[in-house]
């Protein structure tokens, strides 16, 4: 992940050597975006060649100690992985049917055949799925950053397998050009759903088996059962959701959404709309309060995983779930999220408002709690330390999750 | 603070200047942004290593620059934020001048860090001073929800030091006790530890023995009696002892009959039953088998109909598992001194407490008392003598024996006489709540001794103790009753529910009181996994049959 950032940062300082010497004052914008649209195959280049660069330096130095982190298992990692491959792959299966995807999946070994296609398509997303479980079971330490850290590998996988292998397999040349990429917009989204739910189960899976068989053991019992500080984070959350909702029912209101939010329920006016955005905000941020309560350990990690976590609900939210309620289908095409790029802003002030007043409603509670010295070192066990790939993974997906739909749309 | 701000704010304006080259070229506001940016970052955010300051800066910068440029300065500009598609990539320079930005940010910040020391924090001179000591005599609804709300009152004030004295590690839930005599529920799962219970509060098991009120020392022994072992000095120190039985002086009657107040007393009571009943089906006497048979209650308040009803269904519903045994053998008798059972209740709950019960098979013997027991029979004001190996007293109870010892004013039941702030007004910083405080309730009376009250108090009690150590007033406790439930046999009991601004009653009685007891018991069960032990025990009871194993020699 380290590798994949200091790829995004290379490109985006190439990107600034360019816009100087065009001067961009009497060129325009039109001309400033052609320049940066005609550096997309570097980004890809950067990327690609990232990634065997940062497998090295991994291997060679193994990540940061996670502290109280439980012991890794490689049989853990492929069957959690495999398991949440297959969830993913179902998922983003659904999108490549309505697209007409399989038959060109089918095409990697010479055949046409849609049951081929979706054959393959669920062995590629089990192996991808297993090796997220090989390569970040170190790193994550809850839901949370497990979701972040499957986005970031699903986006991963868009360079790598939709852009590059597919057709390279298929014996054409790889065409990484921004106009091929934007075609290809919807199996990004795809590949980021697919990425949320190998990334949610990997993690869940992976609870489960380390609650049942290691955190269920007398000898490693916690003093307050982790049952109890999950709720408590889930009331926290949806309070503090209250005031990310009022801030983005704010640009919500400016670009006359309410009224479109309202139909979810059958109703038209701007009020049914605000009601009902503000009980979505409430269910968000109280899932953001199970997800990352012990994810975000300062200030800087708040508004980071804040900002994180407001993006993927802009991916699952007006992208994919919301024209599903209102009967539709998805909507992963340029052209969409070009329309939702407002929206894009709203949600990341919603994460950012909800991530800050979690953090200070959680600091409250942690002051009365840390008296309790036991309490206090359980926390620091169950804290992600420093030294983890945490912010190279903020820095890819949000960096990804704003450049792309603006550059390719 | 100051510091770092300025530090921040310094590293943020010079960084600022990629901007300047890359976006907007000598615009006034792009420094201030970026030294405010640089501000709020230095504070958020502890120095880790350069690469990661580095890149988490890179990655805050993106909202930053979609705070700044595409709402913050439109909007001051009096424009609507340029958030269209075709605005923000007019926007991306200024997106990669403020990623830049981050990136020069944290390494910039980083180094400086490194390199300017902030200064140490001043010490303070004054020697800090030693905690003021809270000392909760008394772990049961009064000591424990008090220790409960000043934890939550006193917050992180470490300045303060909580110790709750109990001689047992955990809160008995008394409303379930009958159950648990009955085989319902599991002993255990009505009783939460102190200790998980409890954050701050220092739990102590071991028993009072003596309270000094002059020299503010509290001596405790060792629980089982065993001998000293130290004394607790205490600033403030609160009385919840508790009640005993209290048996009238009648000693004879003290040594046979079975009490009713702990967790123990209810798993002896079911483990004697038990033992009865298996000795009954080898009894070839018919007259020695009902004796064995017969349980008889001394007390028709809450407790002794309660524990008449639950003891009537357990027994009556294991003999079926016995060859030699009938239901018509069992016996269960209530006594009661009064001319009604359940005083609590109105006299409409009460006549259909009582006629329900007798239909399954309880008998009571009203306005008249238990005057002698012995090993088999038992000897009623009446003269009435009824051959029965079994007594339990639930006919009164009495303040904790050791508030005797106290030089202050006590009541009639012993109870020691506190002020409507819950304080003993003769003496300084002590404090009583429960069954051994005598309240006023303001109308010439004294609040019932009842976990009701006693929870109530525990609260009032907690922020008076704040109140008085921050010197602000106390708030007198004030209180009117919600109502009484009582569980009077399967699937049925009685519910006085009062209307709080209304003041009227509404009566309940069947099955609906019964669910609406579980309902409210349950909810006021402490723990989250105590209810769901209980909700578990409660589900099993109606696929099972209940548990029969005895779990402790009673001979």
């Amino acid at each position: 992940m380290w590798a994949a950032a200091c790829a995004f940062l290379i490109w985006i300082a190439a990107c600034a050597a360019a816009i100087p010497s065009s001067s961009h004052a009497t060129a325009g914008p039109r001309v400033m975006m052609d320049l940066v649209r005609e550096r997309f195959p570097l980004l890809v280049a950067i990327v690609l060649a990232s990634l065997p660069l940062g497998l090295a330096a991994g291997c060679v130095r193994r990540p940061a100690s996670t502290g109280g982190a439980p012991r890794c298992s490689v049989a853990r990692a492929v069957c959690g992985g495999g398991f949440a491959g297959i969830a993913g792959g179902w998922a983003f299966g659904k999108w490549m049917e309505q697209a007409g995807f399989f038959p060109l999946v089918a095409g990697l070994v010479r055949s046409d055949s849609a049951i081929v296609g979706v054959a393959l398509h669920f062995a590629i997303a089990v192996v991808i799925g297993a090796t997220f479980g090989l390569l970040f079971q170190r790193e994550i330490r809850g839901l949370g950053s497990s979701l972040a850290w499957g986005a970031a590998y699903g986006i991963l996988w868009w360079f790598l397998g939709a852009l590059t292998l597919l057709p390279l397999i298929s014996g054409h040349v790889p065409d990484w050009s921004y106009v091929h990429a934007a075609a290809l917009f919807g199996s990004l989204v795809g590949h980021i759903v697919y990425g949320l739910i190998v990334g949610l189960l990997y993690a869940a899976v992976d609870g489960a088996w380390i609650w049942l068989f290691e955190r269920s053991d007398p000898l490693n019992r916690e003093i307050e059962g982790s049952g109890v500080s999950a709720l408590s984070a889930l009331v926290r959350g949806a309070v503090a959701s209250v005031i990310g909702g009022l801030l983005f029912s704010i640009v919500m209101l400016m670009t006359g959404t309410l009224p479109r939010v309202a139909r979810i329920v059958g109703g038209t006016s701007p009020a049914v709309g605000f009601a009902v955005h503000l009980i979505i905000a409430a269910l968000i941020g109280a899932t953001y309060g199970v997800l990352f309560h012990h994810e975000a350990i300062d200030d800087r990690a708040a508004v980071a995983w804040g900002t994180l976590y407001g993006l993927i609900w802009w991916f699952l939210g007006p992208l994919t779930l919301f024209p599903v309620l209102l009967g539709g289908t998805f909507t992963w095409t340029t052209t969409a999220a070009s329309d939702q790029l407002p929206s894009l802003i709203g949600h990341m002030i919603y994460g950012i408002g909800l991530a800050l007043v979690f953090r200070a409603l959680e600091r409250r509670h942690l002051q009365e709690l840390f008296v309790d010295a036991r309490l206090r070192r359980r926390w620091q066990r169950r804290r992600r330390p420093a030294g983890t790939s945490a912010p190279a993974v903020w820095l890819f997906f949000i960096g990804m999750s704003v450049v792309l739909p603006i550059v390719l749309g | 603070m100051r510091g770092t701000i300025a530090i921040g704010f310094s590293c943020g304006i010079v960084c600022a200047t990629v901007v300047w080259i890359i976006a907007h070229p000598f615009a006034w506001w792009v420094p201030v942004a970026g030294g405010i940016a640089g501000a709020a970052y230095a504070l958020a955010s502890p120095r880790r290593s350069p690469f990661e300051d580095i890149v988490s800066a890179a990655a805050l910068a993106i909202p930053f620059w979609a705070l700044v440029e595409v709402i913050v300065v439109p909007v001051l500009s009096g424009q609507t934020p340029k958030w269209t598609d075709v605005e923000m990539r007019a926007l991306f320079p200024a997106f990669i001048g403020w990623l830049l930005f981050g990136c020069m940010l944290g390494a910039v910040l980083h180094v400086v860090r490194r390199l300017v020391p902030l200064a140490a924090h001043p010490v303070n001179a004054q020697p800090p001073l030693g905690p003021t000591r809270i000392v909760i005599l008394g772990g049961g609804f009064a000591g424990m929800t008090t220790a409960a709300k000043l934890e939550r009152a006193l917050g992180s004030d470490r300045s303060i030091d909580i110790t709750l004295v109990s001689n047992s590690n955990a809160l008995l839930f008394t409303p379930m006790l009958a159950e648990v005599a009955g085989s319902s529920i599991e002993p255990t799962h009505i009783s939460t530890p102190l200790r998980t219970s409890l954050r701050r509060t220092r739990v102590v098991r071991a028993s009072v023995s003596r309270i000094d009120l002059d020299a503010k020392m509290v001596a405790i022994d060792s629980h089982d009696g065993t001998g000293l072992l130290r004394q607790l000095p205490y600033d403030h120190v609160v009385l919840a002892l508790g009640a005993v039985s209290n048996f009238f002086g009648a000693e004879r009657i003290a040594r046979v009959a079975l009490d009713f107040k702990s967790l123990t007393d209810a798993i002896r009571i079911r483990n004697h039953v038990i033992a009865l009943i298996e000795r009954a089906d080898l009894e070839p006497d018919s007259a020695f088998r009902r004796a064995l048979l017969t349980f008889v209650i001394a007390g028709g308040g809450f407790a002794g109909v309660e524990l008449a009803g639950a003891l009537n269904d357990f027994a009556r519903g294991i003999v079926a598992d016995y060859g030699n045994l009938h239901a018509s053998d069992v016996s269960v008798i209530v006594v009661h001194a009064r001319d009604r059972i359940l005083p609590e209740l109105s006299a409409t709950l009460a006549t259909y407490a009582r006629e329900r019960m007798e239909e399954r098979g309880v008998r009571f013997v009203l306005e008249s008392r238990v005057t002698d027991a012995s090993a088999d029979t038992v000897t009623l004001g009446t003269a009435e003598a009824i051959r029965a190996f079994t007594l339990v007293w639930t006919a009164g109870t009495a303040p904790n024996p050791l508030l005797t010892t106290l030089d202050v004013n006590r009541d009639r039941r012993g109870a020691v006489v506190v002020d409507a702030c819950l304080a003993v007004a003769e003496r300084g910083n002590v404090w009583a709540l429960g069954d051994c405080a005598a309240i006023p309730d303001g109308r010439s009376g004294t609040y019932p001794p009842t976990a009701q009250h006693a929870l109530r108090q525990a609260e009032s009690l907690a922020h008076n103790i704040c109140a008085a150590l921050r010197g602000q007033p106390l708030r007198p406790f004030a209180f009117e009753s919600l109502g009484s439930l009582c569980v009077i046999g399967h699937q049925l009991a009685c519910a006085e529910i009062r209307l709080p601004l209304v003041g009227r009653k509404l009566l309940f009685s069947g099955v609906f009181a019964w669910l609406l007891w579980r309902a409210i018991y349950l909810s006021k069960l402490p723990g989250f996994d105590r209810k769901a032990r209980v909700l578990v025990d409660w589900i099993t009871e109606l696929l099972f049959p209940r548990d029969t194993v005895q779990t402790i020699d009673v001979t």
